[in-house]
Parts: structure tokens; C-alpha cells; sequence
């Protein structure tokens, strides 16, 4: 009895030990990246690649998701406050929800999967295939040849598709509220306009900052130490967009909470 | 076993011992690498001939032990003299480790074009003049690594090592998985990489046939440490049993 509780507690005690080291090789990948990536040379041809990977082909994704939750949210906040001044509360719930928390979680969430399940298996590859190694040998760092353009064009690229995503949410609002809830356009206009708030856009860009940086740290610290071949590949991919959403969820309160906590 | 051919020692490996975890792999390897000199090592698979090739090129750290390139100490060298080092160095590894997402003529020129200004065009034209002396057909340059076969794969892996002809090359098991013909070709190829450029290298492989081809000195790993140590010739002549094992198991031509 006594030795089965200490095995599970020894085990309990292995597994936090395990968590704690990856914390640490994590912390030290992260400060190895953003070092290398204030360090010349810069390949910014890759960087181009990256933000055209990254941002352009990510918008399609992005404006869907994020038009149909702004349609969605102005029906439901008008089956809500029906009685209610609707007109402007319908515009001002779409404004803030989507510049405040949607726009930047669903954008965050959407690259997490596409880009980040995408950055993680790549590198992945060619850590299991030996083409980091070989990098290394030939002249280059793979820190700053493989790593830095990632993280480079996810910061330039996931506040932009955080914007657009917004500007479309908004749209989808619109686009409800007048089709279909046959609301006055000026006035709907005029007060999503008069409710837009700096401080919103500051916000939801931050949190855009944060996820680039979770979404791309994240998956290429998996692909970076991925092992055992397919089987690994397949383990960094799921759990950089695992983890990566885990942390978009919670750091998205946390960034909250400092706002406007 | 210095010979008097060569004086200056290229590369020195003294009392390496590499572990992982428990499982020890190497365990006290001694050898040097002579200027122009060719040296194969061989061993069952396992045997930990990889290992040390990496351990060589710092891709791991040996436990024990100390690895001179050029009389410069590279265990625990600083990155940055490290890197520099490594560019006098050409190596292929396993199983070619090209970068898939660029083209052969790129993989092919990619230190050289990462270290030196080189247009496209005149970087074309060097990765051409490399394919050609591989027997591979100009065409291959312009596809990626997966549009090719296993063995052209290897050949153009080949191609990126001796690109900029380093003094040093290291082949992990160059010839696996070609065909005789070609085989022998990268053989006669690694022998003139060392013979007109005065370099030196290191080969591991299984192929006897290739060693004797190839190779001034043979080093025999088992158990984790260098079992036996001589020229070609002396390998087929010596009684030692592994030796005998391992060139009847895969070649007994060579003991006819």
C-alpha cells in the first residue's frame, strides 16, 4: 500500500520535473529566437514567403470565420434585446465583441491551425530527416534561417489579418442588420463609428502580437525538437496547435483582465 | 598507424567515449586523419560509425575525449570559429538530407551562395559542372529533391559536399542504395576529391568492394571502440575473425 502510493507520487513528481524542464528548454528556445532574429543576415526572401504563407494565404480562412461570427452575433444580440434601444446596442455589442475578443481569438485560433499545424510539421521534417543538422554544416544557422523569418512574418502578418478580420466581422453585422433585421444603414453606421474605441484597437492588436508570437514559438519549438521520425512529426504537429490554442485562450484573458480589469 | 606518405594530421579523434543515457556507444576511439589520406570505417550497423561522424562534425558532444580539426580543438569550440571550420568541410549524410523545399542546382550551391555573392545564372552554371562530373543529367537541376530517384538523390547530396572542393569530406555511407556503375563512380569521384585537391576523407560504409577502392587505412568499430586497424590489403589477409565476418557477409568476392 505504501510503496504503490509512493510509485504514484514518485511518477506525479517525475511527470512535474519533465513539465518544468520543457518549460526551461522552452524559455531558453524563446530567447534564442528573438535573438537571432535582431541579428543579421536576414533572409528576406524567406520573410516574403512567410508573410505571403502566412497572411495572404490565411485571409480567405480568417475573413469566413470571421464574417459569419459577426452575422451571428448581430442576430442573437437582436433576438436578445428586442426590447431594447436595438439599433445601437446591436451595433455596439457586433463592435466591441468582435474588435475586443472575437476577432483576435477566431484569427488566433484559425492561423493556430492552419499555419502553426503547417510550421511545426515542416520543420519537424527536416529535423527528423537530418536537413537541420545539414544546415548547420553548411554555413547557416537554423535558428535564423529556418526560425527567425517564421516568427518575423507572423508578428508583421497576425495584427494585419486581426484588422481585416475585425473590418469583416463588422461587415457581417452589417450585412445582418440591414438584410435581414432591416435596420436604418445610417444609423447602424453611425453607431458602430461612434462606439469605436481606440483602446479596443490597441487591445485586439496586443493580443494579435501575443498570439503571432504563442502560434509561431510554439509550433517551431516543437518542430525544432521533434524525434523519432513519422510518429514525432505527427506528435509536434498536434501538439503545437493544441497547446498554441490552449495558450491563445488563456493569455486572451489574461491581456483582457490588464485592460480592463 | 602513421605513415610516412602523409605528415600533417587533418584530423585528430582522442579517447572519445559518446553515451546515451546508459548505452554507451563509443568508448575510447583513437585515430588521426592524415593530409591526403582516405580512411573507411566500417562496422555492423549500430555500431555507433554515425555517432562518431557527428561527434566529428559537432553535431554531438562527446563525453569524454577530444576531436582536433587542424590542430584546433573542437569539442567546446566557440559556435562562431566552429561554423567557420565546418565550411572547410564537405559532408554527406545517411540518407542525403537535401532541403526539399528548394531545387537541386540550390541545394547543391546552398553554402556557397550562403557565404559569397553568386548570381543565379553563375550558380547554375557551377552546381551543372558538378552534376556532370556525377554522371547526372543537367535536367535534374531545375526539380526538387522528391522528383528524383533514391539514388540521384544521394548523388546530388554528393554534389553539395564537394561543391567549393573542401580540403575535408565526410561520407556517410555514399554509395548505399546505388547501383555498382554508379557506386564505383562516386567511388573513382572521392578518390580524385582527394588526390587533386589534396584532401583528406573519411568514409563509412558496408560496401568491401568500396573500401578497397577507396580507402588508405580501415578502421573496424565493434563493441564501441576501434577493433581493428589497417590498410585494404592487410584487411583481407587478417585472421581477425570480425573482419573475416564482415567481408565474407558482405562481399566474399574480395576472399576469393
Amino acid at each position: 500500500m505504501i510503496n504503490s502510493i509512493f510509485n504514484i507520487c514518485g511518477n506525479i513528481g517525475q511527470k512535474f520535473l519533465k513539465f518544468l524542464a520543457t518549460i526551461g528548454h522552452f524559455f531558453i528556445f524563446f530567447i534564442t529566437a528573438i535573438f537571432w532574429m535582431f541579428r543579421p543576415p536576414w533572409y528576406f526572401k524567406k520573410i516574403f514567403y512567410q508573410i505571403i504563407d502566412i497572411g495572404y494565404f490565411s485571409l480567405p480562412v480568417v475573413g469566413l470565420t470571421t464574417f459569419f461570427s459577426g452575422m451571428v452575433l448581430a442576430l442573437q444580440t437582436y433576438n436578445g434585446f428586442t426590447e431594447l434601444n436595438t439599433e445601437t446596442t446591436v451595433a455596439r455589442v457586433v463592435l466591441t465583441s468582435i474588435t475586443r475578443e472575437l476577432g483576435p481569438v477566431l484569427t488566433g485560433l484559425m492561423v493556430a491551425g492552419r499555419i502553426g499545424a503547417k510550421m511545426a510539421a515542416e520543420i519537424a521534417t527536416m529535423r527528423v530527416t537530418e536537413q537541420i543538422d545539414a544546415l548547420g554544416t553548411l554555413g547557416t544557422r537554423p535558428m535564423q534561417y529556418l526560425i527567425a523569418p517564421k516568427i518575423i512574418a507572423s508578428l508583421i502578418c497576425i495584427p494585419v489579418l486581426v484588422l481585416l478580420g475585425n473590418t469583416i466581422g463588422i461587415l457581417g453585422g452589417y450585412v445582418i442588420a440591414i438584410f435581414k433585421l432591416e435596420f436604418n444603414p445610417s444609423i447602424y453606421l453611425y453607431a458602430t463609428v461612434e462606439y469605436l474605441q481606440w483602446i479596443d484597437i490597441i487591445q485586439g492588436t496586443v493580443k494579435a502580437i501575443i498570439f503571432g508570437l504563442i502560434i509561431s514559438m510554439v509550433s517551431c519549438y516543437f518542430g525544432f525538437n521533434a524525434t523519432k521520425g513519422a510518429e514525432g512529426v505527427g506528435y509536434a504537429t498536434t501538439a503545437s496547435v493544441v497547446i498554441s490554442s490552449v495558450m491563445i485562450l488563456t493569455s486572451t484573458y489574461v491581456i483582457t483582465a490588464l485592460f480592463f480589469g | 598507424m602513421k605513415n610516412k606518405l602523409y605528415n600533417k594530421t587533418i584530423i585528430e579523434v582522442k579517447n572519445l567515449t559518446k553515451s546515451f543515457n546508459d548505452n554507451i556507444v563509443l568508448n575510447n576511439i583513437n585515430f588521426e586523419l592524415f593530409e591526403g589520406e582516405s580512411l573507411a570505417i566500417i562496422g555492423e550497423s549500430g555500431s555507433g560509425k554515425s555517432v562518431l561522424l557527428k561527434n566529428i562534425i559537432g553535431l554531438l558532444t562527446p563525453d569524454k575525449g577530444s576531436i582536433k580539426i587542424n590542430g584546433l580543438e573542437m569539442v567546446n569550440l566557440k559556435r562562431s570559429v566552429k561554423e567557420k571550420v565546418l565550411l572547410d568541410l564537405g559532408i554527406t549524410f545517411q540518407h542525403g538530407a537535401l532541403f526539399d523545399s528548394l531545387q537541386n542546382w540550390e541545394n547543391i550551391v546552398f553554402k556557397i551562395r550562403n557565404n559569397e555573392k553568386l548570381s543565379n545564372k553563375d550558380a547554375k552554371k557551377l552546381a551543372l559542372s558538378i552534376i556532370k562530373r556525377l554522371g547526372l543529367n543537367s535536367e535534374i537541376l531545375t526539380l526538387y529533391p522528391s522528383e528524383i530517384s533514391g539514388g540521384m538523390q544521394k548523388r546530388v547530396a554528393i554534389a553539395r559536399a564537394i561543391c567549393g572542393d573542401p580540403k575535408i569530406l565526410l561520407f556517410d555511407e555514399p554509395t548505399s542504395g546505388l547501383d555498382p556503375v554508379t557506386g564505383s563512380l562516386i567511388d573513382k569521384l572521392i578518390k580524385t576529391a582527394v588526390k587533386t585537391v589534396g584532401g583528406s576523407a573519411i568514409t563509412i560504409t558496408h560496401d568491401m568492394a568500396s573500401v578497397c577502392r577507396i580507402a588508405d587505412k580501415v578502421i573496424l568499430i565493434d563493441r564501441q571502440t576501434i577493433s581493428w586497424l589497417g590498410t585494404p590489403n592487410e584487411m583481407l589477409k587478417s585472421n581477425n575473425p570480425k573482419i573475416k565476418d564482415f567481408i565474407k557477409s558482405t562481399n566474399p568476392k574480395l576472399f576469393v
